[in-house]
């Protein structure tokens, strides 16, 4: 059965179209990362699957209740870390917690679930208006974590912590996966969706524009990987025509100085460039860097005018506009290739 | 059950940012005061009943503005309603809870504001409290609390930021009780009939215009009190003597003024909540 199934989900903000037609199929069990620039309407998405938002269109299916027929029966069996997430005025981590467990019937030990999410036991029991960010955050985890929920749906998981935070989170996505419960999670920061997401859905100005595994859309736009070799002299082999640039597989040659960049479109096609490259001239040194999941991004969703994170219809108390409030999480845009 | 842990945790959390006990104190303060100033003047304390009457709906839908316009619009502006809607619970549960937390905290700082004046009259006033006299006023005056918060309540549930509620509060305070009533000297409810009645061909009788003045909260509050809390000392005192002789005019009556507070009791949370129930949480 799916755990999350959307057809054409759509919602409209007057004359906006902040999600358009989504069809969207989660199969139990699987981690599935939702990815997009902010204003592509991740959250909205989210907002409707738990129906804080009514569909314009399109019908979304979540553990298999309709979200708009019986949204309390889906949150009986959803963790919800919501984006923009904030908590009861005076109230500490500890009653977050607690309050979140008697709702769900859960029989979980609040100490447990706060010491899971790295959250200090003295200041699980300060009010959680004077925590820091990271603090917060780690509070709305435990929050979604709270009777172990068939699905989770964490938008922005790692927005504001840091980087002991994102590892945290990376843990217990896949300590969640292992318990054999289904992640939804929306993010920014791209290498973390890499390394935990079995699938993931490129989202862009509302509309579904990929979904695949990230080797899979990795090859599909040949972009797989680039190796990157430092030679004592660089030979005509090089050339842009030359030798190395018809091994197969091999997208693009450049030559900086002693280093060559080789763009390879599969995995198979590192070793006949390398075994190229090595015959050609004497290797000092070797690199091999996969593309990352934000040049698959940009490739998607940048070059399409501008940053793309325009942001929807009336920042500012507007419910789509409060995507904006992860800044700070920008994808990055140096196009960088990185581990 | 998710409507008693929601409205717990409301109840917490206002409790702990002081709102709470400054309303109680803030009332019960005037209260006593009210009660002490006019010991030494009047001798019977169901005299000052009267300036209690105007305290309630003058100064206590103020007070109780800064604990209930934020119920809900807060929520959904700072998007801790994600918080509440994120766990198992419905909307409707989600605003019953919160209606109850919010005039519950409003129906108590009533019943201690009548209670200290019982006290205060027993110790400083020649004559003692009449306790059924008192019992009925302070029913009265709860149930005046309760329409007030829950109108507040259901503002809050209506409107989607903070600016709209504190406006739609204190509207709905200026048009349910300064306007309705007439405290303020030329605009209110008489001079719009008045204006009304002047167009040729039109004529509102005085038994039209006593209906329309009960149809607020305040108004028929006001009412009730000199047909059930004063009815047997109308002709004791100057103050309560414009009442003696009043018609037996339909907007008088006592059950019509019970019925409107009903109305008003349960009308407006649930139009807040028909209004909440479609509303757009994202």
């Amino acid at each position: 059965m799916s755990a999350v199934s959307t057809e054409g989900l759509t919602k409209r903000f007057g004359d906006e179209t902040a999600v358009d037609g989504l069809d969207l199929d989660v199969p139990e069990g699987e981690v599935f990362g939702f990815l997009g620039p902010n204003g592509a309407g991740k959250s909205t998405t989210i907002s409707m699957l738990l129906g804080f938002l009514e569909p314009t269109a399109g019908s979304a299916t979540v553990l298999g209740t309709d979200v708009t027929e019986d949204p309390r029966a889906v949150r009986e069996r959803v963790g919800l870390l919501p984006e923009g997430f904030d908590g009861v005025p005076n109230l500490s981590a500890r009653e977050h917690v607690q309050t979140a467990i008697e709702t769900k019937g859960a029989d979980d030990d609040p100490d447990t679930v706060i010491e899971r999410v790295g959250l200090d036991p003295d200041d699980a029991r300060r009010p959680a208006d004077e925590y820091s960010t990271g603090m917060f955050q780690r509070m709305a985890l435990a929050v979604a974590l709270v009777g172990d929920p068939d699905l989770l749906v964490l938008d922005e998981p790692s927005a504001g912590l840091d980087p002991n935070g994102v590892r945290l989170v990376r843990e217990i996505v896949e300590e969640e996966r292992e318990r054999g419960a289904t992640v939804f999670f929306s993010s920014h920061i791209l290498d973390e969706v890499e390394r935990v997401s079995d699938r993931v859905g490129i989202l862009q100005d509302g509309e579904l524009t990929a979904v695949n595994s990230v080797e899979n859309l990795r090859a599909e736009l040949g972009m797989g990987a680039v190796v990157e070799a430092t030679v004592d002299e660089v030979p005509d082999e090089f050339a842009a025509d030359g030798t190395l640039a018809a091994v197969d597989g091999v997208t693009d040659v450049t030559v900086a100085e002693s280093t060559v960049s080789v763009s390879c479109a599969s995995p198979r096609a590192k070793m006949p460039a390398l075994r190229e490259i090595d015959r050609a001239a004497t290797v000092e040194d070797v690199a091999i860097e996969e593309t990352s999941l934000e040049d698959l991004f940009e490739a998607y969703t940048g070059g399409q005018g501008g940053p793309a994170s325009e942001s929807r219809p009336g920042t500012g108390g507007d419910p789509v506009g409060s995507e904006a409030g992860s800044a700070g999480q920008e994808v990055a845009t140096d196009g960088g290739v990185h581990r | 059950m998710s409507v008693d842990t929601v409205a717990r945790s409301d109840f917490r959390s206002a409790r702990r940012s002081w709102v709470v006990l400054g309303v109680v104190v803030a009332f019960v303060g005037m209260v006593a005061l009210v009660f002490l100033g006019s010991s030494s003047v009047h001798p019977e304390p169901v005299r000052t009943t009267w300036g209690f009457s105007a305290l309630v709906v003058w100064v206590f839908p103020l007070l109780i503005a800064p604990l209930t316009y934020l119920a809900i619009a807060g929520d959904r502006e700072r998007g801790s309603i994600k918080y509440h809607l994120g766990l198992p619970n419905s909307r409707g549960e989600y605003f019953f809870a919160k209606y109850v937390s919010r005039t519950g905290v409003a129906t108590a700082a009533m019943a201690i504001g009548v209670l200290v004046a019982v006290v205060v009259a027993t110790v400083t006033y020649d004559s003692a409290p009449d306790p059924g006299r008192f019992l009925t006023f302070g029913a009265l005056s709860v149930l005046f609390a309760l329409a007030f918060a829950g109108v507040f309540v259901a503002v809050s549930a209506a409107v989607t930021t903070r600016s709209r509620a504190m406006f739609g509060v204190f509207g709905a305070y200026f048009l349910l009780s300064a306007f309705w009533v007439g405290f303020l000297p030329v605009l209110n409810l008489g001079t719009v009939l008045d204006a009304v009645a002047s167009i040729p061909g039109v004529s509102v009788s005085d038994s039209a215009r006593a209906i329309v003045g009960s149809l607020s909260p305040a108004g028929a509050y006001f009412n009730l009190l000199p047909e059930l809390v004063w009815s047997d000392v109308l002709t004791d005192y100057d103050t309560f003597a414009t009442f003696a002789d009043r018609p037996d005019y339909l907007g008088y009556e006592a059950w019509f003024n019970l019925l409107v507070l009903g109305v008003w009791t349960v009308g407006a949370p649930l139009v807040g909540y028909l209004r909440f129930r479609s509303a757009e949480l994202g």
